[in-house]
């Protein structure tokens, strides 16, 4: 059997030296490997899930100037991203917002689609960790997202008018609804007046 | 040769991490739920574990024993990071899925214990043998486990978008299998049938421990 090296001080600052050089180069060289097809797969993500919500819309632009007026307008729901869709023809389709509103198990972030006047065009949830089989039912029942399509952004102010939440996954589905309802305040105190004056411009 | 494969069998059946040992239990129990994350779960395991138990085994005369707890956790958590990023890259399905398990693997029991009981004493060959083989029996419990939870708890099996098995419509599926009581219960279970078969090839058991005896008093 090999002798261990002993534990005098130089032997043990250099084998902890070596081993994080050799680590940090590993780690290096994997992570210029995989990089680009990392951020591909988040941009595929994000596009599919803004495509799922605003089916007009072909080209998606992130509005980072609107990120923090939209955040206060939202209150207590975390706005992530607020995304300008256009049609094929270059024109100004609507609205893509993703939230991330507290559910049972963390948050459960939705990208949220509303067209220029601000009328639900889609949800879709994108992360969860709601508990399986009961919370996860907010993506399983078919059809039950579909609910909050054509919501105006007049009728929601927060009420519970007309939603349906499922048995068994009530903080589940509030957190969807309050997903919904923050994006369209983000839309009526910050997005309307940008939708406005879009049009004038064009 | 005889000498590698009963150390490779241990961790299949007598030594197996999760149904003997009882270790990196937490991890387990947590993805069981899909038969995708679980087996690329075990996918992980294998490849961290029988590489970091190599390269342990390959340096175990230039490590110092003072500092070798901070250098297994260096080699380790550079190989789960490989391993992170590669999945993140091309499996982002089951990425999302596994979530902070991933990361995780670098603090689960059975790979700085392997590193620790086993790789650092041993030559290079058999610690290939015991990281495979522990991270095969590993993987098997993990996988049949998450078959169970996932076909009766949910009706059907999905693999990477493919439906392999399902129930048909009227099955009343009973949700508590996907949540944790359920992952006790079934494991429960998986452990007795593991104890029944070790029992049962308890005459090969004694054999290989005495041969292990020999080997570990070598050094």
């Amino acid at each position: 059997m090999a002798r261990r090296a002993a534990s005098t001080p130089l032997n043990m600052i250099g084998a902890v030296l070596a081993t994080c050089l050799v680590a940090a180069t590993a780690l290096t060289l994997t992570y210029e490997v995989t990089r680009e097809r990392i951020l591909e797969q988040e941009r595929a993500a994000e596009r599919s899930a803004l495509q799922a919500v605003l089916p007009g819309a072909e080209q998606f632009e992130a509005a980072d100037e609107l990120l923090e007026p939209a955040a206060e307008a939202a209150g207590q729901v975390p706005v992530q991203a607020v995304y300008r869709g256009f049609d094929g023809s270059g024109a100004h389709a609507g609205w893509g917002v993703r939230v991330a509103p507290r559910g049972y198990g963390g948050p459960v972030t939705l990208v949220v689609g509303l067209d220029r006047d601000g009328s639900v065009l889609g949800v879709s949830i994108v992360t969860q960790n709601e508990t399986p089989g009961l919370g996860t039912k907010i993506l399983t029942v078919p059809g039950w997202i579909d609910q909050f399509v054509g919501w105006e952004s007049t009728d929601i102010k927060g009420s519970a008018a007309g939603f349906d939440a499922i048995a068994g996954a009530t903080r589940s589905s509030v957190a969807v609804r309050n997903g919904v309802t923050a994006a369209s305040q983000v839309y009526t105190e910050v997005l309307a007046a940008e939708s406005g004056e879009e049009e004038d411009g064009s | 040769m005889r000498e590698w494969l009963s150390v490779f069998r241990r961790g299949l059946a007598v030594d197996n991490p999760l149904t003997v040992l009882m270790i990196g239990l937490c991890a387990t129990l947590a993805v069981s739920t899909k038969v995708e994350g679980a087996f690329f779960m075990g996918m992980a395991v294998i490849f961290v574990l029988s590489m970091s138990s190599a390269i342990v085994s390959t340096l175990r005369s230039l490590i110092p024993e003072q500092v070798r707890i901070p250098v297994f956790i260096v080699i380790i958590a550079s190989f789960v990071t490989i391993v992170d990023l590669t999945m993140k890259a091309f499996l982002p399905g089951v990425y999302t899925f596994l979530g902070v398990w991933i990361p995780l693997i670098v603090v689960n029991c059975v790979i700085l214990g392997r590193a620790e009981a086993f790789a650092y004493h041993q030559p290079v060959r058999l610690a290939l043998a015991d990281g495979l083989g522990m991270s095969l029996g590993f993987s098997l419990v993990i996988v049949v486990l998450a078959a169970i939870r996932e076909l009766f708890g949910s009706g059907e099996i999905v693999f990477l978008g493919i439906r392999l098995i399902a129930f048909p419509e009227w099955y009343p599926a009973p949700g508590i299998l996907l949540l944790f009581p359920g992952a006790f219960i079934v494991f429960g279970f998986i452990i007795a049938l593991a104890k029944w078969y070790n029992g049962r090839t308890s005459t090969r058991l004694v054999q290989t421990d005495a041969h292990c005896t020999i080997e570990e008093g070598g050094r």
